[in-house]
């Protein structure tokens, strides 16, 4: 039986791709602008795996030395389960950089897109756009 | 035909790589998805399994394959104003129930189970289930409470599994894009199993108060092997604090 970290390196390849907000699920395009990319590295404070969209809560530091908290809307944790992700593959204390897209609200919001561990090689496809190969899309079934 | 149980993988709480039994499988273990449609001992399909919408196209857009719908015009305009504002309104962002035919495009499985009764269809995504009754009853007179997954009743025509469902609110969005409805919605959903991995749900829209003639949306499907059902309870939603729209 092939390890399951095999199938944690779910490397995303192509995925800054089309942006089809009639796709989208849970109001996606009412809630976050794909105009407004964020990209922001941290330390994790906590993942909340719960649906209908998981979270990961991260402090980011600036060059100030400020800290400023950020939430990351994930998929669901069904999705992700079925993308490869456990509930422990990212835990608190773990140095991550995750893009995505922000809140059009203006908050400290954002929904996820990808995930990469420090050492740059693990990039988890995580969030809710709908988008095709996001856990949003049905091709995020298993795969044989 | 030989089942193989290979693969036998780690334990898991949900079983979400439990090898399922009685799938058809080739020499080297993996299920065969175009193996034939299985049938009882009279000939009659079975439909039971896990199956997934093939992709999104129909819960982005319910008509998309549709030159053009034939909306009553207070529907056209109620449409143009969700598409405007981006969807803000969709009752699934709040995680109220998907309806009918919605719940057969989503990104997430379902189960059909067939009784003697009733087929049951189990949906992951919020937990949702139907009785679809095959008993021979006819709706009942008044619906004392509309609801959103309707009432159903289905019994098999050839090869195709026919399913009529009224009785709905008037709450759902048919799509993301939200394609309205009325408390008058009859939906027509005929299964029909192309072969072991494969589906169809032919799903036609009746609804005379908000569209000028019935309609019809053609939803694939394929099996999921090897895994289950998941539980989708809405525990956290945090969305509609969030929905700003255009």
């Amino acid at each position: 039986m092939g390890s399951k970290s095999l199938t944690l390196l779910a490397v995303v390849a192509g995925l800054i791709l089309a942006n089809l907000p009639a796709q989208a699920h849970h109001s996606f395009a009412a809630e976050y602008d794909t105009k407004k990319p964020v990209e922001l590295t941290g330390t994790v404070t906590s993942i909340e795996w719960v649906n209908p969209h998981a979270w990961i809560h991260l402090d980011v530091k600036d060059e100030s030395g400020k800290v400023t908290s950020w939430n990351f809307e994930l998929g669901s944790p069904n999705l992700l389960l079925r993308n490869g992700w456990r509930k422990d593959t990212i835990k608190a204390g773990d140095v991550i950089t995750v893009s995505g897209a922000a809140a059009k609200d203006g908050s400290n919001l954002a929904n996820a897109k990808t995930v990469k561990t420090l050492d740059g090689k693990r990039v988890f496809n995580a969030g809710s756009s709908g988008e095709p190969g996001t856990p949003g899309a049905p091709s995020a079934a298993p795969q044989q | 035909m030989v089942v193989l149980c290979a693969l036998a993988s780690a334990a898991h709480a949900q079983w979400l790589d439990f090898p399922t039994k009685g799938i058809p499988r080739t020499a080297d273990g993996k299920p065969n998805l175009s193996a034939p449609t299985p049938r009882t001992p009279d000939g009659r399909p079975i439909l039971d399994g896990l199956w997934v919408a093939d992709d999104s196209r129909h819960l982005g857009n319910l008509a998309t394959d549709l030159k053009e719908v034939p909306f009553q015009p207070w529907a056209e305009k109620l449409f143009n104003e969700r598409r405007a504002n981006m969807g803000k309104d969709d009752p699934e962002a709040r995680c109220m129930p998907q309806g009918v035919p919605k719940v057969n495009t989503l990104p997430y499985p379902f189960k059909i189970y067939t009784t003697p009764q009733a087929v049951v269809i189990l949906y992951e995504m919020y937990y949702l289930h139907r009785q679809i009754f095959t008993d021979g009853r006819p709706f009942p007179k008044e619906f004392e409470s509309p609801s959103w997954m309707g009432y159903s009743v289905g019994k098999w025509e050839g090869d195709d599994f026919v399913v009529e469902t009224t009785g709905f609110n008037d709450q759902m969005w048919m799509d993301s894009l939200g394609h309205p409805h009325t408390d008058a919605l009859h939906v027509t959903e005929r299964f029909r199993r192309k072969d072991f991995g494969h589906m169809e749900v032919l799903a036609t829209i009746d609804d005379p108060k908000a569209y000028t003639k019935p309609w019809s949306a053609t939803i694939k499907q394929h099996l999921l092997p090897d895994t289950e059902l998941l539980e989708f309870v809405c525990e956290k939603n945090l969305d509609p604090g969030h929905l700003v729209g255009k």
